[in-house]
């Protein structure tokens, strides 16, 4: 647990220390980028690492340099925006936090951290640290939603769920899109993330009736975005801030196998009617 | 200024249904003629685009991020309210409406709450439809707990991350009308400027973030979705990106300003830990429905908590509020926890902090009842401050969370400027001067699902729309207003950065105006704010380029907005000669430091118009109670 | 489009090569299983060596059988191959340091497109040396068969394909090690009650296959002479 990590890095409360960074400087999507050096000299414990950037950047703006670029929002590990890797690691060092709720009383004085962006085929690097996830919102549109249109729905309660079932979808659902998953795989592959969405979908009643064209279409999408395949590694689980189980990829190879035999899609139903 | 509020005649009950049946249709054969700009994807703007979408307009959707998803709706925790009484507790449509009436201390407009508090059985019923996975029974129905200031359990929830789930849904179902074709989505824009033709809202300038382009986008409607602006205060719980120029642009084009004073300050966050400090964190209220709050009695007592008998101990919400107890209103509950620190009974190093305990609930449940609870809320707590709350209590302090004003709109969600409509957080109308926790997602998805689809048909359907293309002299204006000053923030090559300056706006605004106010604190911040606007149009530094993705470029026009804002905030802070829900007059209290209304005077909507810079002309919408009485609100 | 086709555009997705992947390499994990008890007869005697050979290849359903091993393997390889490819080309550059965190990627994981290909070399040596080696014959109970145990003595004395035959049993060890449970992972058979089962499974398969295959030629080298 952090507490303990706290404990073992034996900060003191309020007290300052020196950070050695190499950050991934790149000005555009189509240059050249490259670590550059940079001291922080004045961390406080508390600050989170986002923080830490961005003293960082305040004194790179008063001295007349372009600060650090980087996606953030809502810093409080749950809109998926920040992604840097951090000494290696998508998100750095800890299990189940995102970069923003990682704080720097994990950090030793003196210590070297490198930066880089999430690197994938499939995520461009648009500057610095801000790579191009829009293929995920792509995935999606193929298929990642239950069809019914507003005001048609049946009362809330008239479908039970058992709440087994409930609880396992929302462990899937928990996925907050930030693209760990494929950071940290050695093949790009987004099988992680596109499983959330399949499983989710899949074990609800509601999600049932489409299940079969939603998982070809999302698969289908997500070879067309050159992201990898899958091979069984579980890296991706294990640098996933919300700790989404590799037992969602097993239900989707599944929930495809399923759609395969059955070939419900949408062209061949289109044809088979025609 | 025209503020016709267009409400329905007839019963209550029957408003809605009325309105629905008089407002003019377009038949659906036309209605791919329409276009829409819908400009945020939050739990409001992709409710919206989805649901005009699925009717057949032609959606053009905006949003800042690189992804819809990432909207700020998606960090809301507790959950949703709908009178659906599953629970048999006496809830009911007219329950919820008396409760959000009385909740926002009587500065809402009836049928638009009564409104609200129809549409949300329908929300419930649609989210379940679309997979949103809600926290369950046993027996496979849907679970509920009680929340915030409610005596009923009638919030819906999903784990502590309802927000979450509930915008995926709706980004999902607008996403499937992406893939229809729909919804043109164009993620990383940033609307600068709303363009008005002939008086009426016909599109929008927008800069693309990613490459630093301008955009003009034309359309026969705007739908604005963009949330609140509590990033005035600089630290708050927003998300960092969160911010009002779009808004203001608008009021600034002429859209009438609604209770700019009226903000939330929320008594659950985590207190600030330095002046590095780039945000709050909210924990979500519904953690108090476990936790006691309490302060030592003795001012100064720096003793470890679990060295603190319990007779030295007060349950200040328990003792002064016994029937509400830790589940008092938001308002009620921050101003009591300001009040205790403000009397030297603070705890943690600040001093600007109470407990909020859980040793009790844990003793009663046991550990891991409580783990099912609220682990995620535990653990977030742990990340950020490094203590563990199932061995010592909670820290928490009162926060900035949202502002219930925000563009003025009629019962049809249209502001004072044709055509556009402004939905959820943004707009002023159903929160009145305080909100109901797990209220927020439900006006959101009340807005975006069941009330444009309705009354932007009416509109569409009573207006003629001539056509206008983007060579039309106003668009060029407008884009050229938009490129002029970013150029001017470029070409300042100040000393100060963006944040110095949005941080001492903050904290002009967080010491004058915030969770209590009076005449000399306004009038100190009044004269203090145009000294800031001054000193950013002189001194401010912004690195970089126009034509490029430029992070601080962004942030700078948001700060500008943000100050002259302020401005306006103050203002109708002053204005307002009464204390009501969030906006607390220390002149006007009651013996018992509860905020005292004027009835007689301030019953209505300020409704703030733009006069240039620095200048506003305040009209007012009268309020009418019909059916609650006003009363004093009471939670003891 | 016609069924065919359908079932072949479910089949070229990267998941649907894996399935590919999984169920070859399943026959493949059986094949590699029997072969090695086969082997473990030189323990017996000479005879029931080369008896149990012929009983196999004097069968007319070795044609089929052999057929089947030949399609799969190539599909094995064929879509292994394509899918490390891809991998490839999509992800296109490391970080600058070694992931600290990374769970279970096992180094057995990361190189089954090296230990795969190594193993595949073998096969096919393996076949040269054996199954189209040197033609010596033996008479048992009036029948004449091939001898297949002299063959195996022979090679076996060779220190340089002793070493060789050991170091790629250890490799079809480590790519079993991986792929017996992730086959089950990929067909989409995971419970969490049931993995660490499986992944036992898998390791004791990996070691007992590479296991029984080793001890042959080390029986042979040192104590067959």
């Amino acid at each position: 647990m952090t507490a303990s990590n706290a404990t073992a890095t034996g900060h003191k409360k309020n007290s300052r220390f020196k950070l050695h960074l190499k950050i991934w400087r790149q000005k555009g999507k189509n240059e050249a980028g490259g670590l550059v050096d940079y001291d922080v000299n004045d961390v406080n414990p508390d600050m989170s690492f986002l923080e830490m950037i961005d003293v960082l950047n305040q004194d790179l703006i008063k001295k007349g340099e372009e600060p650090v670029a980087f996606d953030h929002d809502c810093r409080e590990g749950i809109c998926g925006s920040c992604a840097m890797v951090i000494n290696g690691n998508a998100h750095g060092p800890d299990t189940g936090t995102t970069t923003c709720q990682l704080h720097m009383r994990r950090f030793n004085d003196g210590e070297t951290v490198v930066v880089e962006p999430f690197r994938a085929k499939a995520f461009p690097v648009l500057k610095d640290l801000v790579v191009d996830r829009s293929a995920f919102d792509r995935i999606t549109a193929a298929g990642g939603y239950v069809s019914v249109n507003t005001g048609s729905a049946p009362d809330a309660n008239a479908i039970p769920i058992s709440k087994t079932i409930a609880d396992v979808a929302m462990d899937a659902a928990a996925c907050i899109g930030c693209g760990a998953c494929v950071a940290a795989c050695r093949n790009g592959s987004a099988m992680l993330f596109v499983s959330a969405k399949v499983s989710q979908l899949s074990l609800l009643p509601q999600g049932k009736a489409e299940r079969e064209e939603r998982v070809s279409r999302m698969v289908w999408q997500m070879d067309e975005e050159d992201f990898g395949s899958c091979t069984n590694m579980g890296s991706c689980a294990g640098a996933c801030p919300k700790e989404i189980s590799l037992e969602h990829i097993a239900r989707l190879n599944r929930e495809y196998l399923r759609a395969t035999v059955l070939k419900k899609d949408r062209q061949a139903s289109d044809s088979g009617n025609g | 200024m025209n503020l016709d509020s267009k409400i329905p005649s007839g019963p209550i009950e029957d408003k809605w249904t009325r309105h629905q049946f008089e407002s003019k249709l377009v038949n659906p054969a036309n209605r791919r003629k329409f276009e829409v700009i819908v400009v945020g994807t939050g739990l409001a703007g992709a409710s919206a685009s989805a649901a005009l979408a699925e009717l057949g307009y032609r959606v053009k959707t905006l949003c800042t991020h690189d992804s819809p998803r990432r909207a700020h709706s998606i960090a809301a925790q507790g959950g949703i309210n709908a009178s659906k009484n599953y629970q048999n507790d006496g809830d009911s449509v007219y329950r919820l409406f008396y409760d959000t009436i009385k909740g926002g201390d009587f500065r809402a407009r009836e049928a638009n709450v009564h409104r609200l508090a129809e549409n949300s059985v329908k929300i419930i019923d649609h989210c379940a439809a679309l997979g949103v996975p809600f926290a369950r029974e046993y027996g496979g129905t849907l679970a509920n707990r009680s929340f915030g200031g409610a005596q009923v359990s009638r919030t819906f929830y999903a784990r502590g991350q309802t927000g979450q789930q509930l915008l995926l849904g709706a980004y999902s179902s607008m996403m499937r009308q992406v893939d229809a074709g729909r919804v043109n989505l164009l993620p990383r824009r940033e609307m600068l400027e709303l363009v008005v033709i002939d008086g009426k809202a016909r599109g929008v300038i927008a800069r693309n973030i990613e490459t630093g382009e301008f955009e003009t986008h034309v359309a026969d409607a705007v739908v604005l979705c963009t949330g609140g602006y509590g990033n005035v205060f600089y630290l708050s719980t927003n998300a960092k990106n969160c911010n009002v120029t779009a808004a203001w642009r608008c009021y600034v084009k002429g859209a009438g300003f609604g209770n700019p004073c009226f903000t939330q300050i929320h008594p659950t966050c985590i207190p600030q830990s330095g002046d590095h400090q780039s945000k709050l964190t909210l924990m979500s209220e519904s953690l108090r429905n476990d936790g006691r709050v309490w302060v030592p009695k003795a001012r100064g007592d720096k003793r470890p908590p679990h060295q603190i008998p319990l007779e030295e101990r007060d349950y200040y919400l328990e003792r002064i509020y016994p029937s509400f107890g830790n589940l008092a209103p938001r308002d009620i509950a921050s101003r009591a926890a300001k009040l205790q620190c403000d009397d030297g009974r603070g705890v943690g190093e600040t001093g600007l902090a109470v407990y909020l305990d859980f040793a009790d609930a844990i003793k009663r449940d046991s550990a891991s009842t409580i783990a099912q609870r609220y682990g995620n809320l535990f653990q977030m707590y742990d990340k950020i401050t490094g203590e563990d709350p199932y061995k010592t209590p909670m820290r928490i302090y009162p926060a900035v969370h949202y502002t219930m004003g925000g563009l003025w709109v009629d019962y049809n969600l249209m502001s004072t400027i044709p055509g556009l409509h402004v939905l959820g957080e943004a707009n002023f109308s159903d929160h009145g001067a305080n909100r109901l926790g797990a209220s927020a997602l439900m006006q959101g998805l009340s807005d975006g699902y069941f009330i444009i689809p309705t009354t932007i048909g009416n509109y569409f359907g009573s207006t003629s729309l001539p056509k206008v293309d983007s060579s039309h002299d106003a668009f060029k204006q407008a884009l050229d207003d938009a490129k002029s000053r970013t150029q001017k923030m470029l070409a300042v090559k100040g000393s100060q950065t963006v944040d110095d300056i949005h941080r001492r706006i903050g904290k002009i605004m967080w010491d004058n105006c915030g969770m209590a106010r009076n005449e000399d604190s306004l009038t100190r911040a009044l004269a203090e704010i145009p000294k800031v606007r001054e000193s950013f149009w002189s001194d401010v530094r912004v690195p970089g380029e126009g034509v490029a993705l430029n992070q601080e470029l962004e942030k700078a026009g948001r700060v500008a907005d943000f100050i002259d804002l302020a401005e306006l905030m103050c203002r109708d802070a002053l204005e307002r000669k009464e204390s009501c829900g969030g906006h607390f007059r220390t002149e006007y209290q009651t013996e018992d430091n509860e905020a005292l209304r004027d009835d007689a005077n301030f019953c209505h909507a300020a409704v703030w118009e733009f006069a240039g810079t620095g200048k506003a002309v305040r009209n007012t919408e009268p309020l009418a109670f019909e059916n609650v009485k006003l009363a004093t609100r009471s939670y003891k | 489009m016609s069924a065919a086709a359908g079932t072949l555009k479910y089949l070229t997705s990267s998941v649907g090569r894996k399935y590919i992947m999984a169920v070859t390499g399943l026959l493949w994990s059986g094949f590699v299983l029997s072969h090695m008890l086969g082997n473990l007869l030189i323990f017996v005697s000479a005879e029931s060596y080369n008896r149990y050979a012929h009983a196999l290849i004097s069968n007319p359903l070795i044609y089929v059988a052999e057929a089947a091993l030949v399609v799969t393997l190539a599909l094995h390889a064929y879509n292994g191959i394509s899918l490390w490819l891809r991998n490839q080309r999509t992800k296109p550059s490391q970080y600058a340091v070694a992931p600290t965190r990374v769970k279970g990627a096992s180094l057995a994981s990361k190189s089954m497109a090296y230990s795969g290909s190594i193993v595949l070399v073998f096969i096919i040596l393996h076949l040269v040396t054996f199954k189209y080696g040197a033609n010596y014959t033996a008479v048992y109970g009036g029948v004449e068969m091939r001898d297949l145990h002299r063959l195996v003595l022979e090679v076996f004395r060779v220190p340089a394909y002793v070493a060789w035959y050991f170091v790629c049993m250890v490799l079809v060890g480590v790519h079993l090690f991986h792929g017996f449970s992730s086959s089950f992972q990929t067909l989409g058979l995971n419970h969490p009650r049931y993995n660490g089962l499986l992944k036992a499974a898998g390791t004791f398969y990996g070691v007992v296959v590479a296991a029984g295959f080793i001890v042959q030629p080390l029986y042979v080298f040192f104590f067959a002479r």
